[in-house]
């Protein structure tokens, strides 16, 4: 870790985390209001108005009648999962390749730091700035169920939500950032940076629309996440611990990937 | 150990997937001298110095600064090197004295006490911005390539470093700057450090450097002191007499190479600097009305091993004749 490198990659990113979190505040107050206890019945005639594979694709499984599952169903589905997940895309990217691409990186590697503590430090960045963003949505989530519905929400296992919803997405963030490591050219690195969480994220759409299909989700990061259940109190610290196993994996690949690989620049 | 160059390249091969590449390079540079790296573009230069940097490990050979591996040790080779990158992008929208300050700061670690850039340091960057006339303030992103060139100069010397490998520094900077970077060498060499400095400009090197390298095709193709590759020069007279025929017959046998005759009554005559003299005493013995000298450059002699071995063979075997 290098202090210097962790402020300024701050300093050059957080208007990235500033607005992710600004576009889940609004889909997240937008969603708050749109819950009516007493309305909850008129939402479900509503929903029952579509057709049901198009509800289950776009991730609205089973319908909540709690504060705490409509937001577990309507919005950690899908939006929790997709958006989070182009930030990671851009931070990902960002973070390396951008910088081996246009050589910028011969300066921070002419410095007397080893490759492994700069990139230790990047990616370290990486996963703090999700903890960060995770960590200001929930609480914005409590503040505002609070303030419009005081008591209703379930905070306890809303937390517990977003804990397991900030690892997957810190697995799409290794994802990209490997990708970021292994190659040196960006447009490389993007592509498939971006490109294989989109299908794991499509697959997990798709397993929705059809029970023929439906196991195309365990072959996803996705197999393991179901909001819903950790809502309802299903155990999770199995998936939990799968996905620390991943993220562990990923990033130390993708360190020494950096370390011992040549860098044209 | 003072004994032990500071820069050390030991059989070095590294190539590229497309067979470029350099190949068993094998040289040294001492402690406090300035050594010049001379080249066409695409011969190996910069090959050379990602591999002195640690950006890329050599298939075959080892580089080695202070004893140190540049591959395995980085960061410890970093301590002591002050870098100017050939082709030199800057971290995205900074700020020209803000990355200064982030540079200073990536080189205060742990290792060396938490002093980075102390205050003899904080002096030395206010003299050399000084020096250059470089404008600190406004995006980095705006400055114009000499500019830039101007802040990577700056980054390169501002923490005193006494190991300094820079990749063509003068590109983009105009007479006037030049002349003080050649300036800055020279107070830097005075100081004892040690230079490598790629270049493709002859006047550059013959300038300031002690010891010159010549690499063509990913080969060095010859190392020499400068005042070698002086002594090396062949300097093109151009005779006028009045009897062509007698100053023929004089200089018959006498192992000087002629050249086209530039007229009926002119006569072209290659002459080593060592063996002028020699020239003079038989010119003495002819009716001579006009004596022209065609002074050779650096260029010509660095332009003999690159064009290779085609045509110009026989004059590139009578240079190295002349440095034995």
């Amino acid at each position: 870790m290098n202090m210097a490198l962790l402020r300024m990659t701050l300093k050059k990113n957080w208007v990235l985390i500033a607005i992710f979190y600004g576009i889940l505040t609004m889909y997240l107050s937008v969603m708050i209001s749109m819950f009516d206890p007493e309305e909850v019945n008129k939402l479900l005639e509503m929903v029952e108005m579509f057709p049901e594979n198009l509800m289950k694709a776009m991730g609205f499984t089973s319908i909540a009648t709690t504060l705490t599952a409509y937001l577990a169903s309507w919005l950690y589905g899908m939006l929790m999962l997709g958006l989070p997940m182009v930030y990671c895309i851009i931070l990902g990217n960002r973070l390396v390749a951008k910088m081996v691409d246009n050589n910028s990186i011969a300066y921070l590697l002419s410095t007397p730091n080893s490759r492994i503590r700069i990139i230790i430090t990047r990616g370290v960045y990486a996963i703090l700035s999700l903890i960060l963003l995770f960590t200001a949505v929930t609480a914005t989530g409590v503040l505002l169920s609070e303030s419009i519905y005081p008591g209703l929400l379930d905070i306890a296992a809303f937390i517990k939500l977003n804990i397991i919803t900030a690892m997957v997405n810190m697995v799409v963030m290794m994802i990209s950032f490997f990708f970021s490591c292994l190659f040196n050219e960006a447009k490389y690195s993007s592509l498939l940076g971006a490109g294989v969480p989109i299908i794991f994220l499509l697959m997990n759409m798709l397993s929705g629309v059809s029970d023929k299909i439906e196991y195309l989700k365990r072959f996803t990061i996705y197999g393991l996440f179901d909001p819903v259940g950790v809502i309802n109190g299903e155990t999770v610290w199995q998936a939990q611990l799968i996905y620390a196993a991943i993220i562990a994996v990923l990033f130390s690949s993708a360190v020494l990937i950096f370390n011992k690989k040549r860098l044209p620049i | 150990m003072s004994e032990r160059p500071l820069i050390e390249v030991k059989n070095v091969t590294l190539t590229y997937r497309s067979g470029k590449g350099v190949f068993d390079l094998d040289f040294n540079v001492k402690a406090g001298e300035i050594m010049g790296y001379l080249g066409p573009n695409g011969a190996g230069k910069t090959t050379t110095i990602r591999a002195l940097l640690g950006f890329m490990k050599p298939d075959r050979g080892e580089c080695l600064i202070g004893g140190l591996d540049c591959t395995k040790n980085a960061a410890a080779v970093q301590q002591r090197l002050g870098y100017i990158p050939g082709e030199i992008t800057f971290p995205d929208d900074m700020h020209g004295d803000e990355f200064l300050k982030f540079i200073s700061d990536m080189r205060r670690t742990a290792k060396n006490g938490h002093k980075g850039l102390n205050n003899n340091h904080k002096n030395r960057q206010k003299e050399l911005t000084e020096l250059f006339e470089l404008d600190l303030k406004g995006r980095i992103r705006k400055f114009s390539k000499g500019m830039k060139q101007k802040l990577a100069i700056v980054t390169a010397f501002m923490h005193d470093p006494e190991i300094l490998i820079l990749d063509e520094p003068t590109s983009g900077l105009d007479p006037l700057m030049q002349n003080r970077f050649e300036a800055l060498l020279s107070e830097e060499k005075s100081k004892g450090k040690t230079i490598l400095m790629s270049s493709h400009l002859f006047e550059e090197v013959e300038k300031t450097c002690d010891n010159v390298l010549i690499i063509k095709d990913g080969r060095i193709v010859k190392q020499s002191d400068i005042h070698g590759l002086a002594a090396s020069q062949r300097k093109t007279y151009i005779v006028r007499t009045s009897d062509a025929a007698r100053l023929a017959a004089l200089m018959e046998g006498e192992n000087f190479e002629t050249g086209p005759l530039a007229s009926a009554d002119s006569l072209e005559i290659f002459v080593n600097s060592a063996d002028t003299g020699r020239f003079i005493r038989i010119l003495a013995g002819a009716d001579i009305l006009d004596l022209d000298v065609k002074a050779q450059t650096l260029e010509d002699v660095f332009m003999q091993f690159y064009t290779g071995n085609t045509g110009d063979g026989g004059a590139a075997k009578q240079n190295e004749h002349g440095i034995t």
